[in-house]
């Protein structure tokens, strides 16, 4: 039985130094190598190449609209965000359904598409394209439609986000408080929000995260104006494309360090909830030891 | 306050949660809605609230149409199984909600606010938790700062849904004498959901069995558990044994023991049951009633079940048959000992109807 057993618990760990070897290599293949290779190719020429390319009015405008834009759409998926996961959550209502495989659009259809949408509705041949001329409002090939764009694309991660914390937590919370005399505003503010607040936060650094860094709608509906209506991504594909290497990596770079920061703040919040726990027992214990 | 319903139904789907109901509960009562589960006793818990709106029908609170009172007006103090306790928010905290969020010129000055949460808090034996968090306490202590919670805004009526569902049973125990003393002390009108029948026997001045969406009976527990109008509310309050009723000579018979004399054999038809709780069956000498053997002895505290096989019974399934310890240290029923059965009591229904 022993000899038996023997094989197969290195067989065991055979295989599982195999698993790690292999994830590990594919990890460092696919993510850290390229990540690396951003910051090399920045900073090959020097720091001073590096922040002049940072410094450039053009890059300057670009990183504004950028922050401009994400500053707008990410309130606003904030609000529908939680609007939506409220209705889906907490009430039954028909059309449920159909509400949750809207909310999931966005991820399912090319951003192209969803950028070609728009100019379809807004452009100046398209549904809405006369009447807005008329009254000289531009939408395509100008930040409202950039945003426009943005919002669409970002607008799954918050409710995603929300829906299976809210549903996780019930109802109870929420009737008990109304039954306690509070309003709905106070039942929100006072009870279902504080309830949500980290999984909200994890949703809006991932929504924001895709904000400031989307490409494809984005490229679309902006019409690649320099200074006027170019985000970050569009910046440095058209410095890469006038072959201005070191210029794209040093603004790539930025936006690579965005997205490390959404990773530390990630790591950050699933760190800080059962530790939220810890500390109070910490301070618990400490708290009966002294008295 | 005094609450009635009348005529509520309710329905979800094609699911009738519940069907025409009628009933009074008068001020100062505390009553015990008693079912299965799916027999709409929650759903009728949450109409009174006003978490639910009926389909039909009326809730009078006091006389006045409250049906379509919106919850925060009804003044009722709810409390669920699962506490449903702000996690984010220390005991006192959760104690105070319902103070805080009143409108500004009905709000209590914060120090009263302070004074009537630590009165509350001491109410319910909990002075030393106040700045805990409800992660840091018990089931038992979280359910009684569930409880202060309710009362601080001083309800008029309090509902209870399964409120000690969740607790091991000797934190129900305590919980539910507890709860007893609290409701004749503060003397509001209370009502509680709960599945298991002791504890509405235990706890309530009237039961109202619920099955299917009806009121199968309502009464004081001593009356519903002892004079049972259908054989689901015998069935449901307490353990019971369930023999055919046979029909011979004209006669009705349990086993070999001729009932016809007491028996409400009105029917004579051949589908009649007798329901016979353990505590009923006597256990004598073999020749003295129905020949059976002791198929097992349990002695639970002060109590002794015994599972007999009768002659002429499927073996698989023995009467249970409960006798005093005291009864036992006499007698000392041995396993594979023939003994003789009698019945005190039991009670006769036609059968096939609604079974749990």
């Amino acid at each position: 039985m022993a000899a038996a057993k023997l094989p197969s618990a290195m067989d065991a760990r055979l295989s599982r130094l195999l698993l790690i070897a292999v994830a590990l290599v594919f990890l460092g293949l696919f993510l850290a190598l390229p990540l690396l290779v951003v910051f090399v190719q920045a900073l090959s020429k020097g720091i001073g190449t590096y922040l002049l390319a940072v410094a450039d009015p053009m890059a300057l405008a670009a990183i504004k609209l950028t922050l401009t834009v994400a500053a707008i759409a990410v309130p606003c998926n904030l609000v529908f965000g939680v609007a939506a996961a409220w209705a889906i959550a907490k009430f039954e209502f028909r059309g449920k359904s159909t509400l949750i495989t809207l909310i999931d659009l966005p991820f399912a259809v090319s951003p192209v598409i969803a950028g070609l949408v728009f100019i379809l509705l807004f452009g100046s041949h398209g549904w809405f394209g006369a009447p807005l001329r008329a009254h000289h409002v531009r939408v395509v090939f100008a930040v409202p439609g950039i945003v426009l764009a943005t919002v669409f694309v970002t607008f799954p991660f918050i409710a995603r986000e929300l829906i299976p914390v809210m549903q996780a937590q019930g109802k109870d919370d929420e009737e008990t408080a109304l039954s306690l005399g509070a309003t709905g505003w106070q039942t929100f503010w006072r009870v279902t929000l504080p309830n949500i607040r980290w999984g909200l936060l994890y949703g809006v650094l991932l929504c924001n995260a895709r904000a400031m860094g989307e490409f494809g709608a984005v490229s679309v509906v902006s019409g690649h104006i320099r200074g006027q209506t170019n985000t970050l991504p569009l910046h440095v594909e058209i410095l890469y494309n006038e072959y201005n290497y070191t210029a794209a990596f040093a603004v790539a770079s930025l936006l690579a360090l965005l997205a490390l920061l959404t990773l530390a703040g990630k790591s950050f919040l699933e760190w800080r909830q059962p530790e939220l726990r810890h500390v109070a027992h910490a301070r618990d214990r400490t708290r009966r030891a002294i008295t | 306050m005094s609450i009635a319903l009348r005529g509520i139904a309710k329905q979800f789907g094609e699911f009738a949660a519940v069907k025409d109901i009628d009933l009074d509960v008068p001020t100062g009562a505390l009553i015990a809605l008693l079912g299965p589960s799916g027999c709409g006793k929650t759903t009728l818990l949450r109409i009174i609230a006003g978490l639910e709106t009926p389909d039909q029908g009326q809730v009078l609170f006091d006389g006045r149409d409250a049906t379509l009172w919106p919850i925060r007006d009804r003044n009722v103090g709810f409390v669920f199984q699962h506490y449903a306790l702000f996690r984010h928010m220390s005991v006192s905290e959760n104690v105070a909600f319902g103070l805080k969020v009143k409108r500004r010129r009905e709000r209590p000055p914060a120090a009263e606010i302070r004074n009537k949460v630590r009165s509350l808090l001491e109410l319910v034996q909990l002075g030393w938790a106040g700045e805990r968090y409800p992660a840091q306490l018990s089931g038992g202590q979280r359910q009684r700062v569930a409880l202060a919670r309710a009362l601080a805004v001083a309800p008029d009526v309090l509902l209870l849904d399964e409120p000690f569902g969740a607790l091991d049973s000797q934190v129900r125990h305590e919980l539910r004498r507890w709860l007893r003393r609290l409701h004749d002390e503060l003397h509001f009108t209370s009502i509680f959901v709960t599945h298991d029948q002791q504890e509405a026997i235990e706890v309530a001045d009237t039961i109202v069995v619920l099955n299917r969406g009806r009121i199968e009976q309502c009464g004081v527990p001593s009356e519903v558990y002892d004079v049972p109008t259908s054989a689901f509310v015998h069935r449901f309050l307490g353990q019971v044994n369930e023999l055919p009723v046979r029909f011979r000579d004209g006669r009705a018979w349990l086993g070999p023991i001729d009932i016809s004399a007491a028996a409400e054999v009105r029917t004579g038809s051949a589908d009649n049951i007798a329901l016979i709780r353990p505590h009923e069956i006597e256990i004598g000498s073999q020749a003295s009633g129905w020949p059976a053997t002791v198929a097992a002895v349990r002695v639970i505290g002060p109590i002794v079940r015994l599972e007999l096989c009768a002659e002429g019974q499927p073996l698989n399934e023995p009467l249970e048959a409960e006798i005093s310890r005291e009864r036992y240290a006499a007698e000392r029923f041995a396993v594979g000992q023939k003994v003789g059965l009698r019945f005190r009591r039991w009670q006769v229904y036609p059968a096939g109807a609604a079974a749990i």
